[in-house]
């Protein structure tokens, strides 16, 4: 597969040549493949943020270089010509009904396409395009977007964002404050886009079940480091490192992780609900529980 | 904006650290009052020299501070440039149209120079080593006599604290806001002024927005915890004036004593 995003040496330092100077991400360097759907896990301030705002050059690194869609970003790129370049990458921030501010609906979606030279027409099909993805009725177009429910506004955020039609899109913890239903929704929809429309997606979450239902490689950030790089079952395959980084497991292999405490012979950890209940099955059709 | 550092704290453990806030805000107002009566180079060498040994007894970095300060001397150059440019009296050195250049006005424009260079230096010394909260209670102490006149100097206090409380929080979803329309599109700070202008709709609403919503979500908080005006409210924090302050105060006055002596 092809590399959609490298880090080579990535350095981030906020506030550099002041008492305040802290390294935000140290040394970094990776792979992200075209297509590939990939989660960034990792404590609060762990540097998750820093790193994705790099890929649509939000940020500049201090050290190092990156290079997304074949464009090169290191500490002397301008902010020239930028605009261009971030069409390619869409960025979905935390909470990001924050950025919603025109008149109606439709406007605010098609506030991405515009800037970008996209014409009103082409503009306003994609937006309702987008509108369509994100699962909001075609009716909300011309309401204010402040006079809909946080579910509602979210998702207009999100279809601001799809509406530029990018080919990577990075979602910084998308699912944040929604209730079951919206949280799955969105996911699938990232899934959707993943699969049905070949968009590189970054998603940066707190929640493992996501990462093992939806996400082909997870990288575990700590402390401004990549720590680990790997498939979601590489990842969770050692519990005690899982703990020591401040994360959880998935909730199928807590469960696993409970029934054997008890003294349950459980084998190897399921990652999924899955194989968790195959797995039980097995276990009580042979009636062999110690 | 990151190297910007006025209207900073530094937490450290200093001198003038550990002076009280109130001490400290009218030592400040007193050395720009100073800094007016002062008029010839001695007594402007007299209070360089004063704010440079504030500066280091605050131990911070003069680098770093000097630094800090950089951004605001194009707006005092600019102004100093103005006066020298404007205003008349004495040997005429050089002159343009409505413009002209004599002695007496280079020597204002250097004067003026350094009083905004002094004051700026104090204030800045003052947000660095004493936190927002704490002046806020700087405040509401001197102001306290203004009770007597039935002044809400107790409201107006804790309004200060909370704008105070709230500007890190704004400036950080600025930030945030700013980043999510970039990344829509948006270029700030380039193109014709009436581009920028248009460039500043999509920040304002959403900043506004949230300003809103915060103080809405803050009030409720504040009546669910049983807040009201009327009470008589004690402090988790006390700051008593201290050997430190009065030291300092005589210090001060005697170099007050000395500039308005020598004034010509």
């Amino acid at each position: 597969m092809d590399t959609a995003i490298s880090l080579n040496k990535v350095t981030h330092t906020y506030q550099a040549n002041t008492p305040f100077a802290q390294n935000a991400i140290d040394n970094v360097t990776l792979q992200i493949s075209k297509g590939s759907f990939t989660t960034i896990i990792g404590h609060t301030g762990s540097g998750k943020s820093t790193l994705v705002q790099h890929i649509n050059a939000l940020l500049k690194p201090t050290e190092g270089h990156l290079e997304v869609l074949g464009r090169v970003i290191d500490p002397n790129t301008t902010n020239k010509n930028l605009k261009a370049f971030r069409k390619h990458v869409g960025m979905v921030f935390q909470f990001p009904e924050k950025q919603l501010f025109e008149e109606t609906v439709l406007k605010d979606i098609m506030f991405g396409p515009k800037n970008y030279g996209v014409n009103d027409g082409e503009a306003k099909k994609s937006a309702f395009n987008a509108m369509e993805l994100v699962g909001l009725d075609k009716a909300l177009a011309d309401k204010s977007p402040f006079d809909l429910s946080g579910g509602q506004m979210r998702r207009v955020a999100i279809a601001g964002v799809l509406a530029m039609n990018p080919e990577i899109l990075i979602l910084d913890e998308p699912t944040a404050g929604l209730d079951p239903r919206g949280h799955q929704e969105i996911m699938d929809l990232a899934r959707y886009l993943n699969k049905n429309k070949q968009m590189t997606i970054v998603l940066i979450t707190h929640q493992m079940d996501d990462v093992i239902d939806y996400a082909t490689n997870v990288i575990v950030m700590d402390k401004g480091k990549v720590v680990k790089v790997g498939s979601p079952a590489q990842v969770f395959s050692d519990p005690k490192w899982v703990y020591g980084m401040q994360l959880d497991l998935p909730s199928s292999a807590e469960f696993a992780q409970q029934l054997k405490k008890a003294g349950v012979n459980i084998g190897q950890l399921p990652l999924t609900i899955d194989a968790l209940a195959d797995r039980i099955v097995r276990l009580v059709g042979k009636g062999d529980t110690k | 904006m990151s190297n910007f550092i006025f209207g900073r704290y530094l937490p450290g453990h200093s001198w003038i650290h550990q002076m009280s806030p109130q001490s400290k805000l009218l030592l400040s107002f007193y050395f720009v009052i100073i800094i007016f009566f002062a008029n010839n180079l001695i007594s402007y060498g007299i209070l360089s020299i004063l704010i440079l040994i504030v500066i280091l007894l605050s131990g911070i970095s003069i680098m770093y501070f000097l630094k800090g300060i950089r951004p605001l001397i194009w707006l005092i150059i600019f102004t100093v440039l103005l006066q020298i440019l404007f205003s008349s009296g004495g040997r005429v050195l050089w002159h343009f149209g409505p413009f002209s250049v004599t002695n007496e006005s280079l020597i204002n424009g250097g004067f003026i120079f350094m009083r905004f260079l002094l004051i700026i230096m104090i204030s800045t010394v003052l947000t660095l080593t004493t936190t927002p909260l704490a002046i806020a209670d700087g405040v509401q102490t001197i102001l306290k006599p203004l009770k007597k006149v039935k002044f809400p100097v107790d409201t107006l206090a804790l309004m200060l604290s909370i704008a105070l409380r709230f500007v890190p929080t704004l400036m950080d979803e600025m930030e945030t806001i700013m980043n999510a329309q970039r990344a829509r599109g948006v270029d700030f700070g380039s193109g014709s002024l009436k581009h920028r202008v248009k460039a500043a709709v999509p920040l304002l609403v959403p900043l506004f927005t949230g300003a809103i919503n915060h103080a809405e979500n803050l009030s409720t908080a504040m009546e669910a915890r049983g807040f009201s005006d009327s009470e008589h409210r004690t402090k988790y924090r006390q700051y008593r004036w201290q050997v430190k302050d009065t030291i300092s105060w005589l210090f001060f006055l005697a170099i007050g004593a000395v500039v308005i002596f020598i004034r010509k």
